[in-house]
Order: structure tokens, then C-alpha cells, then sequence
């Protein structure tokens, strides 16, 4: 395997695809290239291209998780998000653009069983072990998405700044549909640079974990108060993060028999993190 | 739940001449020494196995298995030393889980609390090549109960099989056993701890023995003050965060037994060496020995060094399974010390001109009753090239007695009712298991066995693909086994009072007892927070729901029925 270092980022936007794969902190791709579900023949380095560190709203998409949490710059959902991620060695390399471009936690898909996410026409998690799977947007593919900072940046109102475009957070993410297994809508050779953050008046990232640390979201919940109003989006409950109308949408959920469970736990969640932004209860 | 050492299952091999040398994980050099050479018809002598520090082995590590095999066949193949080792996935696929159960309990009692009748009905999931465990064993040993009855039943199963994991069958027996006695105790609105000292056995009911030592009372009377606790931690509960006390009991064996061997070394410098060919699994053996040796000879810590984990240099020495390795080495280190010691007093008598009856060893000074006192190196100074060789064995245990460990923990636990999750707070241990020999190895034995308690009890569980059967849980992001984050307080204490029956150092062992009762006390606390009955383990937060769930409907029941029409 051979280690690309581009000059810029322009460069490294465009040394992708064909076989080259963009490397960052390593955390995600690493162990995918370990297992055999990326293959690559080229490593595309960021880290000298990609912009790293925070100028005022705007997040280096290169900055590690474990700067965005001690950021005091920074609003609360977000580095809160970053803190209950991973642990302390996953967050010092880990970075933001890495961390919204993870795939699933899904066994099944891990495992490189021939599921609909990996190309197959079924979901063996449906049928199968599902008690970490989704609870929305689960009819085709029941995996959830890890991202605790994507749920934080989405109930927050990101936007992205890529080589290509400027894009809200929302449409980067997509659910798998039987043309377009993936999850993301980032274009080949298309790099995240920045993400703009607005300054929220309030905000909050609670998450349930099955231990107190280092490990993914059964559920996470991040409630945003702007000037526009509140934003809620969950972690861990859909194959994308999930922005949530109201609380009271919790009521479409669609959870398998193992995952009711997350239902009660995102309606707890959902009741706390509306009153830690001091937005009125719903329900 | 998966074995999931730290160190993987692993063997070194080579060839030197026609001697083959296996370096492994091993709980049991002689063992795997006796089937490697047993399975290739090679002379035991002919093989040498070496293990002087390892990752970690909880009952998994007992035998050779395929990978040793794998690595003796390449290196007879290459010539050279091959090293074949188990990556962390193959450790979650291949190297045994502790197996699950499917238990049916009764218990009946008077309204004192008396237990009049016990019954067990276990059905052990042992895969398709596993045992099926003594799960029975608390339920028939723990109690004073006169009609007892257990049936287990092994069912296999297209998974794979099960392995020993720390105090198999007593973990998942005890779970049950305690969980149904606090659940009587509730019925019958007395005490747990009073249930538990109303039940108190004073022999032993399986064989109908005294037992060798049992210091059960004292371990409650230890928890008194832990136990005390319960009003104040229940008072600190509020809307969300429900907080309760639970206690659990405990019984294993962990007397040890012979063959065991060990000698020492004295040489000119006054330094001894003991050597046996036992092997330290990683709870600091190396460490107990070396201050058996030091007491017993009369000589500061740091003149012995223990060599130890080659069956080529040292004499026959116990497996390191069954809570059994301080209990069946230490007394064989002890003799082989007092034999060393006698022979030093026996030159020092004719050097000093005394009788050597009036004549000991103590910090490396040999004094005599009169108040003489000489350096020992005097001595041994006088010895030049030769050494003075002690030998030692471990004697029989008592005869018609029973040997067994007993304890009880006591766990504070906070519940979330909202969200499922469970904290646990606070721990406290009080074990007995005889004479302690190094109090700081012995704690962290304890706080080891809570934590790995913990884990079976709120977050690891291997799942199956129910199609497949293929493991799902293959690395440490999903299969979860407790961060340090998890760890609650554990205190820690023994009743430290030699076994005067059994051996010449009164030791039982530690490895197992500290992870029986903690799922147990665990699932009685949540009992006490909340109304909740676990039946089930893991205790996630769907499970925790789940009783939450339940024992919301149960109160509502009785209202139902005695409400007025409306």
C-alpha cells in the first residue's frame, strides 16, 4: 500500500478514487481496511491539507475530538457529544470529518455478512440480533448511526464546507435505497473542510450507553435552542443521524421487537435534554 | 459470556534435539507437558513446557488445544521456533464462554424463615462440545436445609461449547440460589442477612462432614456495618435515580490438595531460592511464595527469589485452577523452607557451640534463647561452594473434613427508572478463606473478581446470529466488558483466621470466591431500589426496563382487584 502527502487539499480531492482511499486520524479506516470491507492501494494523508482548529463558528474539519471538547468556543451539545464518544486514545486521533463519515456498528455489517447495506437483498439484523439497531428510517437496513458529534452538528444546524460546495449537515446523510447503497451523499473525490457551527442560545448531548464509557449510543439525544427555535436529533437510532420534528414524533417510531426499548430511552432522554434548553415540554 | 484475557491463547514451539519446547499461556505446565507428549507418544520427559508470566487464563487455559498442535507441526515442518496465537476475534469464536442457564427454582420455609425444602431444576447450554457444570453446588452446600433436590441437565447445542470460567456452575448457581432467598425474604418480611444466619449449615450436609474451618458468621457479623447502610442509601434516592442495598452469600471449595513439590536453595550469600515448577496465572503467586519462604526461614523479602515455570527446572508442582495454587503450593513451600531452615540451624549449633533447640533464624539473624544473635551469612559464609537444599511436599488434607471458602458481599446500586441504567456504587467483600498471606494480592483478587463480575452482570453477553449461529460479538466494541469508569468503591475485607485443620500454613484459596456473589448482591440491591425482580443477565437496559415494566404491574394488580366499581 502506498502513502499519498498532497500539497493541498485541492490536491488530495483529487488523488482520491481509483483504488485511494483519504486517511485522517485512522481510527475508522484502519480496522475497515483490517477486515477486508475497505481496500484501497493508495492512502490519501489529509492531515497536512485538511484545515484543523476552530476560528470562531468554523471547526477545521481535521480537528480531533479531543479538541473540540476541552473548547470552551465550543457549544455544549457538541463537546459533550465529543466527550462521551469513543475514549480518551480514540478521541486524540479521531477527527470531526472522520467521525461524520464512520459507518455503522451493525454486526452483521461488520462481519461482511452479505447484507442490504453491503449490496445483498435482505437485512439480517432485522431477522437477527438487532438490540443496538434503529428505531426510525429501518424498513430496508436496521444499522444505526455511531456518530455522537453528527446528531450534536445536526440539532445545532451545521453546515459543510467541502472542495466542491457548501451544504447543510442534514444533506450530507441519506438513507440506503435499493439504487444507492450508501449512507452518505458525498461526492467521489469530494473532501469535508469545514463545518460551520451557529452559536446556539442553549444545548445539550445526553447519551445512553450499556457502560459508562467508550462505547456507541443506544440512544443519543441533542437538543439545540436558536433564535429559530429548537432542534432535536438523535444518535444510534436510524441508519443515519435523525433530526427530530417534535417530540412527539417519537410516536412514528418503527422499532423492531429487540429495540422498543430505545423508544422509552429516547423519550427520557428527549423530556431532559428539552428542559436543559430550557425549551417547553411537548409531551 | 466470552473468555477475553488480556493475553490470547498462545504457544511458542521448538524443537532442541529431540526434546520439543512449548512456551504458553498455561494454568498448568504439567498438564499440558503430560497431553502434548501423550498426544505425539513422546516420552514426558521428552517435552519441556514453559510459561513464566501470563495474560490471563479464568479456567480457559487448562489444556494445549489446537493451536499448540498447529505450532508443533510447523516447527517439526520448518525447523525453527513457530508462535501461533489466537487473534482477538478468534479468542471471542474459539476459546469457551462461561455457558448459559436456564434455572427453575423453589425454595420453602416457615414463617421464621427455616428453609424446609430447596429445589433446583438447571439446564446447562453447553454448545457442542462443552460440560455441564455444577450448577447445583450452592443450592446443596451453602444452606441448613434438610430436603434438597437438584437436577441438571446438559443441553447440547449447535454453538460453540463452553470452557471453566471462574468458579463454573457456582456463578451462575449462586445467582439464582441468592436471588430466590431475598425474594423469600421478602415474602416472609424478614431480614436477608437474619434469613441468611437462620439457615446457617455447621457441617457440611453433602457428605455429612465437619468442615475443616468455617468462619460464615463472622463474614455476616463483617457485613453488619455494610449492610447498615441501606436506610441512608435508600434515603438518597429521588424521582429518577432510585437507590438500595442487596447482599449475596457465597460457597466454593479452595483447599487445595497433593502432589505438590518445592526446594530451596541456600548458598554462601545467605540468599535462598525456591524452585518449583508451578506457574504464577497472574495473581502474584510468585509473590506468596517468596513471603511463605521468607517467614518460614526467617529471612528479609528480598533475599528470596522464587523460579518458577519450567517443568525442566523444578519438581512437580498444582494446576492453577479451582482456587487451589496458594492453598497446594504454599504448604510444600513452607516445608521445603523449615527443611532448609532446620539444616541451617544444625551448622549454626556446631559453629556456635549450642544446642540447637535454643537456636532460631529471624531477619536474616540467627539468635539463640540465651540473646546471642549472629548475622546469618556467618553461617552460610562458611559453606563456600555448598548449598543447603530444602525439600518439601504438601501433606494430605484433613481426613473427614470438608474444605470450602465461604463470603458475602454487600452492593449499593443507583437504577434510572426512566432510562434502565443500572450504576453500581459500592461494594464491599468480606471473604473467608483462611490465613491471608499477602493482603494487598489478596484485595486486588477481590476487586478483580467484582470487576469481572460486573461485567457478566450488566453489559457482556455473547450473541448468536440465530440463523447462522455465528458468534456476532467478535471484538471489544461489542462485546462489552467494564471500563474502570464502571468500577465501583470496593471494599475490601477478610476474616483472616488460619484453617487450623488444614495444612501447615492454614491457606485456602482466593481466585474464585470474589466473583461468586456479585451478580447476586447486584440483582438484590436493584430489589431494594426498586421492586424490580432480575431474572435474567445480563441486567441491560432493555432487561431492567423489562422488570421495571413488571413490577409496575404487579402493584397495580391488587389495586385492581380491591378497587370499588366505579
Amino acid at each position: 500500500m502506498e502513502l499519498l502527502r498532497p500539497e493541498s487539499a485541492e490536491a488530495a480531492a483529487a488523488a482520491l478514487g481509483n483504488g485511494s482511499v483519504a486517511l485522517a486520524g485512522g481510527t475508522e479506516l484502519v480496522p475497515l481496511l483490517r477486515d477486508g470491507i475497505v481496500r484501497a492501494e493508495k492512502l490519501v494523508e489529509l492531515r497536512e491539507v485538511v484545515p484543523r482548529g476552530i476560528d470562531g463558528t468554523r471547526i477545521g474539519a481535521g480537528t480531533t475530538l479531543a479538541e473540540l471538547e476541552v473548547d470552551q468556543e465550543i457549544p455544549h451539545a457538541l463537546r459533550e457529544a465529543c466527550s462521551l464518544a469513543a475514549s480518551p486514545q480514540l478521541r486524540s486521533m479521531g477527527t470531526l470529518g472522520g467521525n461524520l463519515l464512520q459507518a455503522t456498528r451493525c454486526w452483521y455489517w461488520r462481519l461482511k455478512f452479505p447484507c442490504y447495506l453491503h449490496g445483498g437483498d435482505r437485512c439480517h439484523a432485522r431477522a437477527g440480533q438487532h438490540r443496538e439497531h434503529a428505531i426510525f428510517g429501518n424498513e430496508r437496513c436496521a444499522s444505526a448511526h455511531p456518530s455522537d458529534p453528527a446528531a450534536a452538528l445536526l440539532a445545532l444546524g451545521a453546515r459543510l464546507h467541502t472542495t466542491a460546495r457548501e451544504l447543510p449537515l442534514a444533506e450530507l446523510y441519506r438513507l440506503p435505497t435499493d439504487d444507492d447503497r450508501e449512507v452518505t451523499a458525498l461526492e467521489p473525490g469530494e473532501l469535508i473542510l469545514e463545518v460551520e457551527v451557529p452559536r446556539p442560545e442553549a444545548s445539550v448531548y445526553l447519551k445512553a450507553m450499556d457502560r459508562r464509557k467508550w462505547s456507541f449510543a443506544l440512544v443519543g439525544v441533542a437538543a439545540a435552542r436558536l433564535s429559530d427555535g429548537v432542534r432535536v436529533a438523535l444518535a444510534g437510532v436510524a441508519p443515519i443521524p435523525w433530526e427530530l420534528p417534535s417530540a412527539d414524533a417519537l410516536e412514528h417510531a418503527t422499532p423492531l421487537p429487540g429495540t422498543a426499548y430505545k423508544v422509552d430511552i429516547a423519550r427520557a432522554l428527549i423530556r431532559r435534554a428539552l428542559e436543559a434548553v430550557g425549551a417547553p415540554a411537548t409531551t | 459470556m466470552l473468555h477475553n484475557a488480556l493475553e490470547t491463547h498462545q504457544s511458542v514451539c521448538r524443537w532442541e534435539g529431540d526434546t520439543l519446547e512449548v512456551y504458553t499461556s498455561t494454568q498448568y505446565i504439567w498438564g499440558i507437558r503430560d497431553e502434548v507428549a501423550e498426544t505425539l507418544g513422546l516420552p514426558p520427559d521428552k517435552v519441556r513446557v514453559v510459561c513464566h508470566f501470563m495474560g490471563g487464563g479464568f479456567g480457559a487455559k487448562n489444556s494445549p488445544g489446537d493451536y499448540t498442535f498447529i505450532a508443533i507441526a510447523l516447527a517439526g515442518q520448518t525447523g525453527a521456533a513457530v508462535r501461533c496465537a489466537l487473534t482477538r476475534r478468534e479468542e471471542n469464536l474459539a476459546s469457551g464462554n462461561r455457558n448459559s442457564t436456564i434455572q427453575r427454582l423453589v425454595a420453602g420455609a416457615r414463617s421464621d424463615g427455616t428453609l424446609t425444602a430447596l429445589s433446583g431444576e438447571y439446564i446447562n447450554a453447553i454448545g457442542w462440545d462443552g460440560f455441564s457444570g455444577p450448577t447445583y453446588g450452592p443450592m446443596e452446600m451453602l444452606y441448613d436445609c434438610e430436603n434438597v433436590r437438584t437436577q441438571t441437565f446438559g443441553a447440547k447445542l449447535n454453538t460453540p461449547p463452553n470452557a471453566a470460567f471462574r468458579a463454573p456452575g457456582f456463578v451462575e448457581g449462586t445467582f439464582g440460589l441468592e436471588c430466590v432467598l431475598d425474594e423469600l425474604a421478602a415474602k416472609l418480611d424478614l431480614d436477608p442477612l437474619e434469613l441468611r444466619r437462620r439457615n446457617y449449615a455447621d457441617h457440611d450436609l453433602v457428605e455429612g462432614r465437619p468442615f475443616s474451618s468455617k468462619n460464615l458468621l463472622d463474614c455476616y457479623r463483617l457485613a453488619e456495618p455494610h449492610w447498615a447502610r441501606r436506610k441512608e442509601v435508600r434515603a438518597r434516592s429521588d424521582d429518577v435515580w432510585k437507590r438500595g442495598v442487596g447482599l449475596a452469600s457465597q460457597v466454593w471449595y479452595g483447599g487445595g490438595g497433593p502432589p505438590s513439590y518445592a526446594w530451596i536453595r541456600v548458598g554462601s550469600d545467605g540468599r535462598a531460592t525456591v524452585v518449583t515448577a508451578m506457574q504464577d496465572i497472574g495473581t502474584g503467586t510468585r509473590t506468596a511464595m517468596a513471603q511463605i519462604a521468607a517467614e518460614e526461614l526467617g529471612v528479609p523479602l528480598n533475599q528470596v527469589r522464587v523460579e518458577l515455570g519450567d517443568s525442566a527446572r523444578g519438581p512437580f508442582a498444582s494446576i492453577s485452577a479451582g482456587s487451589s495454587t496458594t492453598p497446594s503450593m504454599g504448604p510444600a513451600v513452607r516445608a521445603a523452607a523449615a527443611d532448609a531452615k532446620r539444616q541451617l540451624i544444625e551448622i549454626a549449633a556446631q559453629r556456635y557451640h549450642l544446642e540447637e533447640r535454643v537456636l532460631e533464624i529471624k531477619d536474616g539473624q540467627v539468635i539463640s534463647a540465651d540473646g546471642g544473635s549472629w548475622p546469618l551469612e556467618e553461617v552460610t559464609g562458611l559453606l563456600e561452594d555448598a548449598q543447603i537444599l530444602g525439600k518439601g511436599a504438601r501433606g494430605p488434607n484433613p481426613t473427614g473434613m470438608r474444605v470450602l471458602t465461604f463470603g458475602i458481599q454487600v452492593a449499593e446500586v443507583a437504577v434510572d427508572v426512566e432510562t434502565g441504567e443500572v450504576r453500581v456504587e459500592r461494594i464491599a467483600a468480606i471473604h473467608d478463606v483462611g490465613r491471608i498471606i499477602n493482603p494487598l494480592g489478596a484485595k486486588s483478587q477481590v476487586e478483580g473478581g467484582i470487576i469481572q463480575g460486573l461485567g457478566h452482570t450488566l453489559s457482556e453477553e455473547r450473541l448468536l446470529d440465530p440463523q447462522s449461529g455465528g458468534t456476532l460479538t467478535q471484538t471489544l466494541d461489542a462485546y462489552k466488558l467494564p471500563t474502570i469508569a464502571d468500577v465501583p468503591e470496593i471494599i475490601c475485607e477478610f476474616v483472616d483466621k488460619p484453617d487450623e485443620h488444614l495444612t501447615n500454613l492454614g491457606s485456602k484459596g482466593l481466585g474464585e470466591p470474589p466473583i461468586i456473589p456479585t451478580a447476586a448482591a447486584i440483582a438484590n440491591a436493584i430489589r431494594d431500589a426498586t421492586g424490580a425482580d432480575i431474572h435474567s443477565l445480563p441486567i441491560t437496559r432493555e432487561e431492567m426496563l423489562r422488570a421495571l415494566r413488571a413490577a409496575e404491574e404487579r402493584r397495580r394488580e391488587p389495586e385492581r382487584v380491591g378497587a370499588p366499581p366505579a
